[in-house]
């Protein structure tokens, strides 16, 4: 006869094998938490390249798309960090690695397929592997009968008083650049702030936004005529759907907005977040998520097809001429170039 | 003015007086009439004025299982929250208003300042709070995130009405016998139900929509649909997030509507 | 049973408890660590070169930038112009609503009213965006018709924000509103329209004094809501606008500075809650003065 208390018995060890069961499996797939961007290219890293790492890598990933990232790795602890792989542009990985955030530098020891990379993409600017860059350059619409953007000064041309644009410099890192810029082309180089300073006190009235999606509505819609953006934000457009804008990459150079992953020092999957990097950078990975969003890929060997090696920057020669900014002197100053900045051009 | 009611046939001044809300309505509706739009423009950017009408970005919203999982995801916390904050915001407008306590303008202004605290550092405090206790950020976490910012309007619309309450019903109630138990449940809470389910309606409306709390708290794979929609929006810019957008309308809508069916916000406004 | 007026609080004081525990565990605790946080230099936990400041507060005090007391400022005059806005579109919407007799006809202009919370935070800013700007479709129209000639600047300034915000808000004035003057019984108006007064006479001498509870009440609850706004502040605004909230933001999202956020929260905080206090204080003596139980 079976007592209560047999059952009883039996029922908590049932219970305590198939609590003890999932963490036994647990103990053998590992978990890697990434940050990802979302829109398109979040659509194809779910969709493909994360599915197929798990599948080789026998793990689980988790990737989040809430942004900001920083502020959450910020305030977790740091022998447990929220994320194991950051992926976010130049300038927060130096905010980044300054408080200890993410590591300083990632070799072709960690990263094998770090050896094929373009220099910029592990450049002293960079902390972590650049995977992929835009160029920031001037977007402008073509049916308003402007000649083509040739320098970076044709955005302050009288006739586009209240046709230009550019982004609100604070909480956008175009807008950093932009200002940087300024200095480079109006004084004595990029951290020539007083000249930037002047120079954009002469392009007011300027349309300020956001986001490069709120850039790419006024020039589809009319409502500037040239703006400040990267090369993806126009790029996008070619195909189905043909629009009046084309993309300018001024003389004076353009500016490398990076796609930039770096691993947490308290990680404790550091074997596979490097192994994520070096995914990410192999040919095919890249290529994939190259023509999905057009960016431009870092590791050398790597084939578009015709349309996308055109535009994008996939040789020696076009690469250099990408400018990296200074993140690590800027950064140091933002407080005070965002006051200064926000007098300038408030009303 | 003649005293007896006007029976003219063009009545001026109620023309004016409708013409007014007619023109305020319309300055409600116009941008969701533009949601709409780019909701059904085929081109995949959104432009004005609209080049055609396609259902391509609904059936983009509704065959992605992003979307869909974000939009069951916000209206289950949007569920939990209007219950939750019901019942515990009722409590709390109760016990303010019939509880004699102390301090009352101070109480009250305690329980609206989750209102005037800027969410994003509501958002982050909370999510380092949860840090600290290790509970890491489960769902539950976030239900209770929602509650504390929707049950400032459940106590401030349930105390509207308790304010303008007629207190012989429940004298009239437990002179003719009833006990104060039954005074409560039979003849208090159904009177104040219309306060009580319209603070509720603002709740899920808070909860549904919800952005800067959520942003800290939600995890890869469950994020509610205001934070996916954000997060779409900065990288692509297409009509899927106005259908997505019309889609939520239409479905708090549904719920604020059945809402009004089951106990009458008409009701509450002519207790 | 007749209850003797005591000063102590009834058993009922007991249904505080659970409002009570949410708030102070998921409130004032989480709040208490950023006020802690607000004094120091970075986060003490993952930091133990985090040292105990007075910088951030001195920071917003002396405001050697030019810029913090100005976003002060600009958030309650944008929080005021919004409260007055919303109330001056709120109120005739919610009397029709009040006053409504077809309950099909309430029902439509309910959900008309409710909808504006429902779009989305961003979309609800392209929407406007494409509305305010300068090939908007105010300009387009304008210029059409020949009104103005070159296009008005709707948007990218407090214009265009203030805008923003009056629509997401008014649907919470007009619900707080119309129960107010739902509940005011018309036999009052009609009983003074009956004495000879004017329509609009017995609007603003009746209704319009007995509606003031629900005006305070909806007013305070824009107020609140339109001085801890960011998000369409940011979207609309340009540079124009620099609020205390969206620097609060900014420190947070781009400049990674969590502890000087927090001050500048906690400063908004305490200035809200004097407005606040002082707010109620005003409305339970108002409607003490009317005899409302």
């Amino acid at each position: 006869m079976i007592s209560r208390r047999t059952i009883l018995r039996s029922g908590a060890v049932a219970v305590t094998a198939s609590l003890a069961a999932p963490s036994i499996l647990h103990a053998q797939t590992k978990t890697l938490k990434i940050t990802t961007w979302g829109g398109k290219w979040g659509d194809v890293m779910k969709a493909t390249v994360l599915p197929a790492f798990e599948k080789e890598f026998k793990c689980t990933v988790q990737a989040d798309q809430a942004f900001p990232f920083v502020p959450k790795l910020q305030a977790s602890p740091r022998n447990d960090p929220l994320y194991d792989v950051l992926h976010t542009n130049s300038n927060e990985q130096w905010n980044c690695v300054v408080e200890g955030l993410v590591l300083d530098k990632i070799t072709a020891k960690e990263v094998p397929n770090v050896a094929d990379v373009y220099p910029y993409a592990v450049s002293d600017k960079i902390v972590g592997v650049s995977i992929f860059t835009s160029a920031i350059g001037l977007g402008f619409r073509t049916d308003k009968g402007l000649a083509r953007p040739t320098s970076w000064k044709d955005l302050a041309d009288p006739k586009l008083a209240g046709a230009r644009g550019s982004y609100i410099i604070p909480v956008n890192s175009l807008g950093q650049c932009h200002l940087m810029m300024l200095g480079k082309i109006y004084g004595k180089g990029l951290q020539d702030l007083d000249a930037a300073y002047k120079a954009l006190e002469q392009l007011k009235p300027i349309k300020l936004v956001d986001f490069t999606g709120q850039m790419e509505k006024m020039l589809l819609s009319g409502e500037v005529s040239m703006g400040v953006i990267h090369d993806s934000g126009v790029y996008r457009y070619e195909g189905e759907n043909k629009q009046p804008v084309d993309f300018a990459s001024p003389s004076e150079g353009v500016l490398a907005l990076e796609q930039v992953l770096n691993v947490t020092p308290g990680s404790k999957v550091k074997e596979l977040a490097f192994a994520y990097i070096d995914y990410m950078l192999r040919p095919d990975v890249q290529k994939l998520l190259a023509e999905a969003v057009w960016y431009s890929p870092s590791n050398k060997k790597v084939k578009l097809s015709a349309k996308y090696d055109e535009k994008l920057l996939t040789t020696e020669a076009k690469v250099a001429t990408l400018i990296q900014p200074d993140w690590k002197w800027y950064n140091a100053r933002k407080e005070d170039i965002d006051a200064r900045v926000t007098k300038i051009l408030r009303g | 003015m003649s005293a007896a009611p006007n029976r003219r046939p063009f009545d001026a001044g109620r023309a004016a007086y409708l013409a007014l809300n007619g023109l305020l309505l319309t300055f409600l509706l116009a941008p969701i009439a533009i949601v709409l739009i780019f909701a059904l423009n085929p081109t995949p950017y959104i432009s004005f004025p609209p080049v055609g009408v396609s259902l391509r970005w609904f059936d983009k919203f509704f065959s992605s299982p992003e979307f869909m999982n974000a939009l069951f995801l916000s209206l289950w916390v949007a569920g939990c929250v209007l219950v939750l904050s019901i019942v515990i915001g009722g409590a709390c407008a109760l016990a303010r208003a019939r509880g004699n306590l102390p301090g009352r303008a101070s109480l009250t202004a305690f329980f609206m300042s989750p209102l005037m605290l800027p969410a994003i550092l509501t958002g982050l405090a909370l999510f380092q709070a949860y840090l600290l206790a290790g509970i890491g950020r489960p769902v539950w976490g976030l239900i209770l995130a929602h509650t504390l910012v929707a049950v400032p309007y459940v106590i401030r619309t349930t105390l509207a009405v308790l304010h303008n309450f007629d207190r012989r019903i429940e004298e009239a109630a437990a002179v003719l016998g009833a006990s104060p138990i039954r005074v409560f449940f039979e003849v208090t809470l159904p009177l104040i139900r219309p306060g009580v389910f319209a603070g509720g309606v603002f709740a899920f409306i808070v909860s549904f929509d919800q952005f800067p709390v959520s942003l800290f708290l939600v995890v890869p794979k469950g994020e509610t649909l205001p934070v996916v929609l954000f997060n779409y929006m900065k990288f692509d810019l297409d009509g899927a997030i106005a259908a997505a957008s019309m889609v939520s309308i239409l479905l708090a809508l549904s719920v604020v509507l059945v809402l009004e069916k089951l106990i009458g916000l008409k009701a509450y406004v002519k207790l | 049973m007749a209850a003797a007026a005591s000063s102590r609080p009834t058993p009922i004081a007991w249904l505080l408890a659970p409002a009570g525990l949410l708030f102070v565990l998921f409130f004032v605790l989480p709040f208490g660590v950023m006020t802690a946080m607000s004094f120091y230099s970075g986060n003490p936990v993952n930091n133990p070169n985090a040292t105990l400041t007075t910088r951030h507060y001195e920071r917003f005090l002396f405001d050697s930038a030019g810029i913090f007391h100005d976003a002060l400022w600009s958030t309650l005059r944008i929080g005021l112009i919004t409260t007055i806005a919303s109330l001056l579109i709120g109120y005739p919407l919610a009397h029709w609503m009040a006053r409504m007799q077809s309950r099909l006809g309430h029902a439509l202009v309910l959900m008309a009213v409710i909808a504006p919370m429902l779009t989305g935070i961003v979309v609800r800013t392209f929407a406007w965006m494409t509305i305010l700007q300068d090939k908007g479709v105010v300009n387009t129209l304008l210029i059409q018709w020949g009104l103005i000639e070159k296009p008005l600047p709707l948007m990218y300034n407090e214009f265009g924000t203030v805008v923003a915000l009056v629509h997401i808000y008014v649907p919470f004035m007009v619900l707080t509103l119309t129960g107010v003057i739902g509940r005011i019984d018309e036999r009052l108006e009609q009983a003074a329209r009956s004495l000879g007064a004017g329509r609009l006479r017995a609007f603003a001498e009746v209704t319009l004094p007995l509606s003031l509870p629900g005006i305070l009440a909806g007013s305070l609850l824009v107020f609140a809501l339109s001085i801890s706004a960011y998000v369409t502040p940011s979207l609309m605004g340009g540079t124009d606008v620099l609020t205390l909230p969206m620097l609060i933001a900014q420190q947070v999202g781009t400049s990674f500075n969590p502890n000087f956020a927090g001050a500048l929260g906690v400063i908004l905080l305490l200035v809200s809650l004097v407005i606040v206090v002082a707010y109620n204080r005003i409305l339970a003596r108002l409607s003490g003065e009317q005899g409302l139980a």
